[in-house]
Parts: C-alpha cells; sequence; structure tokens
C-alpha cells in the first residue's frame, strides 16, 4: 500500500514535470519561433551603430579664388547610454572634464531615446582635454571622440555679415526642414548666404555601419558610405576690396571718435561693379565673430555680441538710412527730364531760400554765387535744389528715385534687407499714423475709406486727380501733419525727411548713374561648383530695369560729380590722388538728437566706370571727411593702388 | 545489518551493483556538465573587438573558467563516487548531526560570508580564496537527507494540517536563515523541496494545492498592496523585501517599465533568445554573448547564451536532457527499495525540477529573477559538487533497489 502511495504520487508528479516542461518549451518556441523578427531587431538596434561621418559643407571662394570660408577637422566628445549603473559617475566626471553642467549633459542623453546611441555634447573640443579624456578612458565608458570638419575663417571676422554663421539647427528650423534630411546637432545655416545657400552648401553626411559591444566599442566594419561634401561657391566678393572696406570702416569709426562724434561706432560700405551689378564688397561695421557664434556661448560672450549697443549682428549695408545730398542726382535728373530746368540755366544762391515765409538755409550761409547744375552738384548747392524740387514736384522726383531702384528691394541673395521709402503724400500719411490720437485716426480712417471708393467709381484721369486734391485737404483738415506740403518738397530734394535707402540701393543707384541708365540686380554668389568641379549654378548678370533717364541727362550728373573730386570747390576735393579720374558725391544726414550720419557715393574710372561705392558711417558728422577715406580705400584696392596716406581736404558740407 | 553491509561491499567488489549503474542518468548527466563547460567557455570567451591591450590581459584567463569548473566537476565525482560505497540508509543515523551541521553553515555565512551582488553567500576557503564555497547550495541536499528521515518516521501522520505544523518548523530554521542573506531564491528552493517530499510521503495533495495556492496567492497579494498603497495612499506596508529585491522580483512582469535598470538583464537575455530562432546564430557566435550585452551570463543566465547561439533546437535538446534526468529520479523514487531511499530520490528530482523551472523560467522571462543557476550546467562549483552528490545518492538508491528496472 505504501508502495503504491509512493508510485502513484510519482506519477501525478511525472505529470507535472510534463506540464512544466511543456510550458518552457511552448514558451521557447514562442519567442524563437514567433517572435524571432521582433528580437532580431533589438538585437540589431543593440550592436549595429552607424557613426556618422560629417560631410564638410561648401566652401566659400572669392572671385579670384582666394579662400573666404573653409572648414577644419575638430575633435568632438560624445556619449552613449550603455545602460551602466555608473552612468551618474560617468556623466560627472565628463562635465567637469569639458566644463559643463552634468544636468545639462543629463539632459541631452535622455532626449536620445535609442539605448547606446551615442550624443554630440561638444564640438571644437580643445586639444588638451581630448588628451584628459583618452587619460580617464576607463572611467568614462561611452564617451566617444571624433573628428569632423567644422567651418574655419581664415580671415576671422571678414565678411561675416555676407556669409552669416553656421550652427546646430534648431528645434523650429529641425522641424520646418524634415523632410530635407536633417537630424538634431546638424549643422544648420542661420545668416547670410549661409543661411540662403544652406541647400547647396550642406553636404551629405556618409557613415560607417559597425557592429558595437555593450561598451560601444566598435567590432567589425560593416561597411562604409563616404560622404558627399557640399558645393563650393564663388563670390563676386574681391577679397582686397572687401578687406579695405572693413578696415576702413574701422579706421572711420575710430577717426570720429577721436573727432569727438563718441556715437560713430558703426557703418557700412558697398562695392558694385557697375557693369553687371556684381558686388565687390559689403562691408558691416562692427562685425561678430562667426566661430563663437558656432558653439555654446558663454552669458559673456553672448551680452558681447546680442546686448551690445552697437548691435554687430546687423548688416548694416542693408539697412537704410537717410541718404542726404547723395541724393541730390535724383532731383538732377528729374529737373532735366521734366525740362525743368537746363544744365546751363543758373541761379543766383544768397545762401537761402525763403519759402511760405519759412527760409531754408544753405549749408554754406553766405551762398554758392552764380549755381547751375554741374556746380550745384560739385558743391552740394542745397538752395538750387530747394527751387528745383519745388519746381520738378515730389511726384517726379519719386518716380526717377524709384527708376533708380531706392524704395525697394534690390532682391540681392541676403536674408534681411529693407525696403526704404521713397517720400511722398502715401508714405508721409503712413508715417504719421502712429502718432495720432484715436479721434484723428478714425477720420483718417474715415476719408481713406471715401476716396478709396470715390476713386473706383471713376475712370477719368481727371476727376482722379482732383480727388486727390480733395483728399489731400480733408486730411489738412484733420491734423496739417498729415498732408504733403511744400516743405517736404524742398527737404527731400536734399536728402532729408523722410527719405531711407539702404547703403546697397545707394551704391546701386550710383552704379546706373555710372553705367549709362542701366540698373542691375546685385549678386554676390557668381557660380556654384560640386565637388567634382562641375559648375552647376553660374549667375549672369540681370537686368532689373532700364531707366528712362537720358544719355545727355546722366552725363550732366556724371559731370557734376567728376567736378566733387575737383578743386577748387568740390565738396570731395583732396581725394583720389593718382587715382583714375573719380566721380563723387559727399552727404551728410541729419538725424534729429544725434550727429549727423556721413555719406560717401562715387563711381570710376569716370570715363569708363568699373566700380560704383556708397559708404556710411552712422553718426560720424561731415560726409566728405569721415565716409570718403573709406571709399578711397576701396577703390585704392580695387585699382590696386598702394594705400593712401594723403591727407584728406575737404570742406564741411 | 552487519551481514548486509558486507554483502553489499562483497557485491560492490564483484562489480554486481555496479552493473546496476543508471547508465542512461549518467550518460545524461555527462552531456548536459560536457554542453555545461562549452558554453561556460562561449560565456567568458574575450570578444574579438577587445582592444590589444585588453586582449592580452585576458588571454592568459581564457580557459579559466572553464579549467576552474573543471575542477569543481571532478571533485564532483569523487563525491559522487563516495557516494556509491556508503549504505544510504545509515544517513538516518547521521541525521541530528547533518541537521545541526547545516545550521551552523548557514549562520556562519551570515557571520563571516562574503558579499556579492547584495548578498552574503559565500565563504572563502584555501590559498587567494581559491574555493569560494557556497553553504545555501550544500545545504539544499543536507535539507532533503535530514526531511526525507524526518518524513520516514511520520508515515502516515501527515493526513492533517495540524500534523504538518512540525514538518514546517523542520524546514522553516533553514529558510529563516537563508532569508537572512538575503537568498530569496534558495528559501523558495527549500520550500519547493518540502512541498514536493510531503507530496510523496503522503500528504493530501488538496492540502498541499491549498497551502501553495495560499502562499503564492499572499505573497502576491501583499507585494501588490504594497504596491497600491505607495502609489495611492502613500503608505508603507511593511514587507520583509528590500525594494531592490520586491523590483527585481517582479520586473519580470513588465521589463521595460526599466530598460536600463532593473529590466536590463530581463530584456538582454529576452534578446538573446528571441534572436536565436530556430538553428541559433553558431556556436560562439552571439552578438549578445559576446557583445557581453549580458552580464553574468556564464552562472544565471547561460540558458540565453544556449538559446542564442544554438536556437530553439539547442534549447529544447538542453531541456529534453533535463527531462531525461527528472524522469529517472522519478524512476529511481518509485523503484527504491524503501521510503526513505524513495523519499531521498523526490526531494532531489524536487530540487532538479524547481532549478530548472526558475532558471529556465528567468531567462525566458516567465520567472522572477532570484539568482538560482541551471544545475549540473551553469558555472560555480558548490552547485556542481552538490548536484553530483546527489547523483551519487540517486545512483546508490538505484543500485540497491528491489526489482530491476524495465
Amino acid at each position: 500500500m505504501e508502495r503504491n502511495l509512493i508510485e502513484r504520487r510519482m506519477h501525478i508528479y511525472l505529470y507535472i514535470v510534463v506540464i512544466i516542461f511543456l510550458i518552457l518549451v511552448i514558451r521557447l518556441a514562442y519567442m524563437q519561433l514567433l517572435q524571432n523578427d521582433r528580437f532580431s531587431t533589438l538585437a540589431r538596434e543593440n550592436r549595429m551603430r552607424l557613426i556618422e561621418i560629417t560631410a564638410p559643407r561648401g566652401e566659400v571662394f572669392d572671385r579670384n579664388g582666394n579662400i573666404l570660408v573653409g572648414n577644419q577637422p575638430v575633435y568632438t566628445v560624445s556619449l552613449a547610454n550603455l545602460g551602466r549603473k555608473d552612468m551618474d559617475g560617468v556623466v560627472q566626471r565628463l562635465a567637469a572634464i569639458l566644463g559643463m553642467e552634468p544636468q545639462e549633459i543629463q539632459q541631452k542623453i535622455d532626449q536620445q531615446e535609442r539605448l547606446y546611441e551615442p550624443v554630440k555634447l561638444a564640438t571644437r573640443v580643445p586639444e588638451e582635454i581630448v588628451v584628459r579624456i583618452e587619460e580617464q578612458r576607463l572611467e568614462l565608458p561611452g564617451v566617444g571622440i571624433d573628428t569632423e570638419p567644422l567651418r574655419e575663417y581664415p580671415n576671422g571676422n571678414m565678411l561675416a555679415h555676407v556669409m552669416g554663421y553656421v550652427r546646430e539647427i534648431n528645434r523650429e528650423q529641425l522641424a520646418e526642414n524634415k523632410d530635407k534630411g536633417y537630424k538634431s546637432g546638424d549643422p544648420f545655416g542661420q545668416s547670410g548666404l549661409e543661411y540662403t545657400y544652406e541647400q547647396y552648401l550642406r553636404g551629405q553626411d556618409g557613415g560607417r555601419q559597425v557592429e558595437v559591444d555593450s561598451m560601444a566599442r566598435p567590432v567589425r566594419d560593416l561597411g562604409v558610405v563616404d560622404p558627399v561634401p557640399g558645393n563650393n561657391i564663388v563670390l563676386t566678393i574681391d577679397h582686397k576690396v572687401q578687406k579695405a572696406a572693413e578696415e576702413a570702416l574701422a579706421r572711420a569709426s575710430q577717426e570720429a571718435i577721436k573727432q569727438g562724434y563718441g556715437e560713430a561706432r558703426a557703418g557700412a560700405a558697398v562695392a558694385i561693379d557697375v557693369r553687371t551689378g556684381a558686388v565687390l564688397a559689403m562691408a558691416s561695421y562692427p562685425a561678430y565673430d562667426p566661430i563663437k557664434l558656432s558653439g555654446v556661448l558663454s552669458q559673456k560672450e553672448y551680452d558681447e555680441i546680442f546686448n551690445s549697443p552697437w548691435k554687430p549682428m546687423l548688416n548694416r549695408a542693408l539697412l537704410s538710412y537717410a541718404p542726404g545730398s547723395t541724393f541730390k542726382m535724383i532731383v538732377a535728373m528729374a529737373g532735366l527730364e521734366t525740362a525743368a530746368t537746363t544744365p546751363q540755366t543758373a541761379i543766383s544762391d544768397p545762401g537761402y531760400l525763403i519759402w511760405n515765409n519759412h527760409r531754408y538755409n544753405d549749408w554754406k550761409l553766405n551762398g554758392h554765387g552764380q549755381v547751375d547744375m554741374v556746380k550745384a552738384l560739385k558743391v552740394s548747392c542745397d538752395t538750387y535744389f530747394y527751387q528745383l524740387g519745388l519746381k520738378v514736384g515730389i511726384d517726379n522726383i519719386a518716380r526717377i528715385a524709384r527708376e533708380f531702384g531706392l524704395g525697394e528691394k534690390t532682391g540681392i541673395e541676403l536674408p534681411g534687407e529693407d525696403s526704404g521709402v521713397v517720400p511722398g503724400p502715401s508714405s508721409k500719411l503712413q508715417l504719421r499714423k502712429p502718432y495720432l490720437n484715436s479721434g484723428e485716426l478714425r477720420k483718417v480712417e474715415e476719408i481713406e475709406q471715401r476716396y478709396e471708393d470715390l476713386m473706383n467709381k471713376t475712370n477719368s484721369d481727371e476727376e482722379k486727380k482732383q480727388l486727390l486734391d480733395k483728399k489731400a485737404k480733408d486730411l489738412l483738415a484733420v491734423n496739417w501733419e498729415l498732408a504733403w506740403h511744400d516743405y517736404d518738397t524742398i527737404i527731400t530734394s536734399i536728402g532729408q525727411g523722410d527719405s531711407r535707402y539702404t547703403v546697397l540701393g545707394m551704391a546701386n543707384y550710383v552704379a546706373a548713374i555710372a553705367n549709362g541708365g542701366t540698373l542691375y540686380k546685385p549678386y554676390l554668389v557668381q557660380k556654384v561648383i560640386d565637388p567634382s568641379g562641375r559648375v552647376i549654378e553660374e549667375n549672369q548678370p540681370i537686368v532689373a530695369r532700364h531707366t528712362s533717364v537720358s544719355p545727355e541727362t546722366l552725363a550732366v550728373v556724371r559731370e557734376g560729380m567728376r567736378e566733387v573730386v575737383l578743386p577748387p570747390d568740390g565738396t570731395a576735393y583732396g581725394f583720389f590722388s593718382g587715382f583714375p579720374p573719380v566721380a563723387a558725391k559727399t552727404g551728410t544726414a541729419e538725424v534729429f538728437g544725434h550727429d549727423n550720419h556721413a555719406h560717401f557715393v562715387a563711381f570710376a574710372p569716370y570715363e569708363h566706370p568699373e566700380i560704383a561705392v556708397a559708404v556710411v558711417v552712422e553718426f560720424a558728422g561731415h560726409g566728405g571727411a569721415m565716409a570718403g577715406p573709406v571709399a578711397e580705400s576701396m577703390l585704392a584696392a580695387y585699382f590696386g593702388l598702394t594705400d593712401l596716406s594723403v591727407t584728406h581736404k575737404s570742406t564741411p558740407e | 545489518m552487519n551481514t548486509r553491509e558486507r554483502s553489499d561491499a562483497a557485491l560492490l567488489e564483484q562489480n554486481i551493483l555496479l552493473k546496476k549503474l543508471d547508465r542512461t542518468l549518467l550518460i545524461t548527466v555527462a552531456m548536459i556538465i560536457l554542453l555545461g563547460l562549452l558554453f561556460i567557455y562561449s560565456a567568458t570567451k574575450p570578444s574579438e573587438l577587445l582592444t590589444a591591450t585588453e586582449a592580452v590581459s585576458s588571454g592568459d584567463n581564457l580557459f579559466a573558467s572553464v579549467k576552474k569548473q573543471l575542477i569543481m566537476v571532478m571533485l564532483g565525482t569523487g563525491m559522487m563516487i563516495m557516494m556509491l560505497f556508503m549504505q544510504y540508509e545509515d544517513l538516518l543515523k547521521h541525521v541530528k548531526f547533518l541537521y545541526v551541521l547545516n545550521l551552523i553553515m548557514l549562520g556562519a555565512v551570515l557571520i563571516v560570508g562574503d558579499s556579492a551582488m547584495g548578498a552574503q553567500r559565500w565563504i572563502a576557503i584555501g590559498p587567494n580564496q581559491f574555493f569560494r564555497f557556497q553553504p545555501s547550495e550544500f545545504s539544499k541536499l543536507l535539507i532533503i537527507i535530514c526531511f526525507a528521515a524526518f518524513l520516514n518516521s511520520r508515515s502516515n501522520k501527515l493526513s492533517r494540517l495540524r500534523d504538518l505544523l512540525p514538518c514546517f518548523a523542520y524546514i522553516g530554521v533553514p529558510v529563516l536563515l537563508v532569508l537572512k542573506q538575503p537568498d530569496l531564491g534558495t528559501a523558495l528552493v527549500y520550500v519547493a523541496i518540502m512541498i514536493g517530499m510531503l507530496f510523496v510521503a503522503g500528504a493530501r495533495p488538496w492540502l498541499l494545492t491549498g497551502i501553495i495556492g495560499g502562499g503564492i496567492g499572499t505573497v502576491s497579494l501583499w507585494i501588490w498592496a504594497h504596491f497600491w498603497l505607495a502609489a495611492n495612499r502613500g503608505f508603507e506596508l511593511w514587507i520583509p523585501l528590500q525594494e531592490y529585491q520586491l523590483k527585481r522580483l517582479i520586473i519580470f512582469l513588465d521589463p521595460w517599465k526599466e530598460p536600463l535598470g532593473a529590466g536590463y538583464n530581463v530584456i538582454q537575455s529576452q534578446i538573446a533568445i528571441g534572436q536565436g530562432g530556430f538553428w541559433g546564430r553558431g556556436l560562439f557566435n552571439g552578438s549578445q554573448t559576446h557583445g557581453d550585452f549580458l552580464p553574468i551570463q556564464e552562472t544565471d543566465f547561460i540558458f540565453s547564451v544556449v538559446g542564442e547561439e544554438l536556437g530553439f533546437i539547442g534549447g529544447s535538446f538542453l531541456l529534453i536532457l533535463f527531462f531525461i534526468v527528472i524522469y529517472r529520479c522519478i524512476l529511481i523514487a518509485i523503484n527504491a527499495r524503501d521510503r526513505f531511499g524513495s523519499l531521498l530520490a523526490a526531494g532531489i528530482m524536487s530540487m532538479l525540477t524547481v532549478h530548472v523551472l526558475i532558471n529556465v523560467g528567468m531567462n525566458i522571462g516567465i520567472m522572477p529573477i532570484t539568482g538560482i543557476p541551471l544545475p549540473m550546467f551553469s558555472y560555480g562549483g558548490s552547485s556542481m559538487i552538490t548536484n553530483l552528490t546527489a547523483l551519487g545518492l540517486l545512483l546508490n538508491i538505484n543500485m540497491r533497489r528491489k526489482k530491476i528496472l524495465f
């Protein structure tokens, strides 16, 4: 009986054991036969690692093949989460070596969802830090050191505003460009041409597929996809002219400060090939160091760049300024084209104009005597242009200004271009509106609505003109400042008032005067060349417009500009000695509550013009004295002349 | 007694008893051990991807684990042979001594033991602590012997719950001692051995089922309540486990909750086995194994190496080998000369079964992680020697059976 019991019990036991083993085998079969794919994928994710090979970004050259922006291999440090218990310790140690906050590293690690996938923590890591990491390798599992080609600027800050800077793609940019194959950590052009030409400059990253162990150490190479470098870009920029412009702007600022113009901390200069619209130089001062913006910024560095009162990030060549007397050529051309005057017609300048019981002074209080058009430009006679402006009328002035591209964007390949303002009744109304009280604003809007309806009903030009006059009267009734007055025409004629034009726009307008009336669309990129040397895009000059101004008119204006640099009383007399003949115009724009902006425009050679320049030095006083030397340096560089130690003589305008 | 002893010795000398050796069992165990050595080699083999310096330093130790394990196999075989030359009934005379010895060993661990992975389990002996001896392994066999003797004397006194209480007390003392280490896995094995032996000894099946069900139910409810209260009421329900042990115990239910923490081993082990597929990735070819993704793979997680490198075929083959061993245990228990022999065989069978279930179960993600080795397969001397000694005992019982098997 005892025996039977044991036997029975052992039989039951046998069943239980069979069931246990069946469960184990079934589970094994489920995992290995049914879920094999899933686990194989997981295993592959465990051990396969695509080690990225960063493609170098395209390089940038000037028109003569000088390198402007290149690449250089730098060290990067990354960390992979290996799922080890001492991860915190690794983060702490690495943070201490890299000089980062442990939380910052932890955050980046936490963002990486996939195990073992390295996260880039620092770029441009100095060699001594790399050595320290290597020494402590055993205490730093998961830490990787790689090299990566990153932007190098052989000329430092030069061309910083045109080129812009490159920085790790941010979240919004990533979301916007996801379909273009960007991933977090990729470099991305943030401004300037780096931004505009991002799709050309960026390379195609390659990769090395490797098998790794649990410490993320590569075990076996499984294949390499070579990176494809980005396309190279050849600019229209002339390295020499650019350099001269930047250095001269800095000198001009220092000189102006020395002379007591404490706010003269900024400026811009542009040089254009008048035959094509190709930009030879575009400088903005002060500049920033693009390399600093490529990596992590300390608070101090950030403040220096982004919170500086001098705003080094601004490309001032694309910023609009009141042009001052550099605008007078427009008024002169409008005068001749509307037959309001002739080149020979002279006025007698007493040093002022009395108009509507108001006295408008010339800059030279005792007057310039008998003044015809050429002399008016040469000595920058304000009285002449007050009178001419009144005769021509604001509409004609605005028409000619627009023909020369003023008041509109040139469409250059850079973001952030101002369009500027050509003054007129409607621009004046728009500019004053923000200063109206709410009652006035309501009335103005009511008037605008009413006349818009009336204008839509009529087709006759005559009636339209009458309506506009009536509208002006109604606006005047609301507030005197809302309507256009002769006063506005008078100050517009000497480039004051609401006029605002970019330095680039001014250079381009002077270029059109120089080349006989053809307005080109200025451009910076000559061609794009792929890594094998094939030209994939070449820019040809684009004519924006042939102006309606006659060759004779242009010749008179050019003659006037030529006289500007000639003795005895040209406002820029004394510059450009030993140069091919230069034509120029000075400008001094009044800024309410500040020192004047100094302007200078020029083209050369006078007979067969090649280059036009425009310069502004903010709050630096006299245009000739302060902006002139910058133009002189640029032209000297262009013509290959040894730079000027000429004493600069010029008369205050 | 004396005459039978003598006659046995005579029979042994005449190789009569030796002819009754269970060759199927011996061959199966030998296969398990050899496979085990092979996979210990695979699990400890340095991967080719190490840097030159690392490879040189580990090159000396290329076979170190295998050699050490081989020594243990030889020691264990010696123990096994020694077991053949005694009368297993003689053990009955020494039961009290063995029981006390067991308690002293387990107590000593708590006082002079080395700790590893958060538990004190080892006593180091010999030069350079060559032999790190793990009393809780030997203790399993001692408990089987002692409990078999304990039950032997109370054949028909197991029908009521009250009759079982002395049994619980008898096993309860060593259970508490190993829990103190803390070694949850071994405690679980003790309890499984006890229940298995009680069942064979004649305890009522429904009573035992009730105890098992009640025990599992109570523990599950306790753990569940602990977490539920902590999460919802902010109340810490006392539980005789450290928080990390608790986590390790239940993480197998959802290892992806902490893929880098407590769930890491479970996930990596399952990935290894799962990617093995039907045929496996080939011996020494497992990427999980040789990429060092799984720690302590030569011990607790060695089954995952088999699963990865030899696939479903290899895994099931190993399970079949274990099944044969356990099946032989059952036959030996049925055919033993006396009740004591049956109880011993049943105890050893329970021990092996629960080890295979828990170890393989945790490798394939259906059992909690409790640090239980795969018998005669995992790297580890104490376990190997214990199991081979137990095997000697089994063979002994089988040689002295009443009737011929088959």
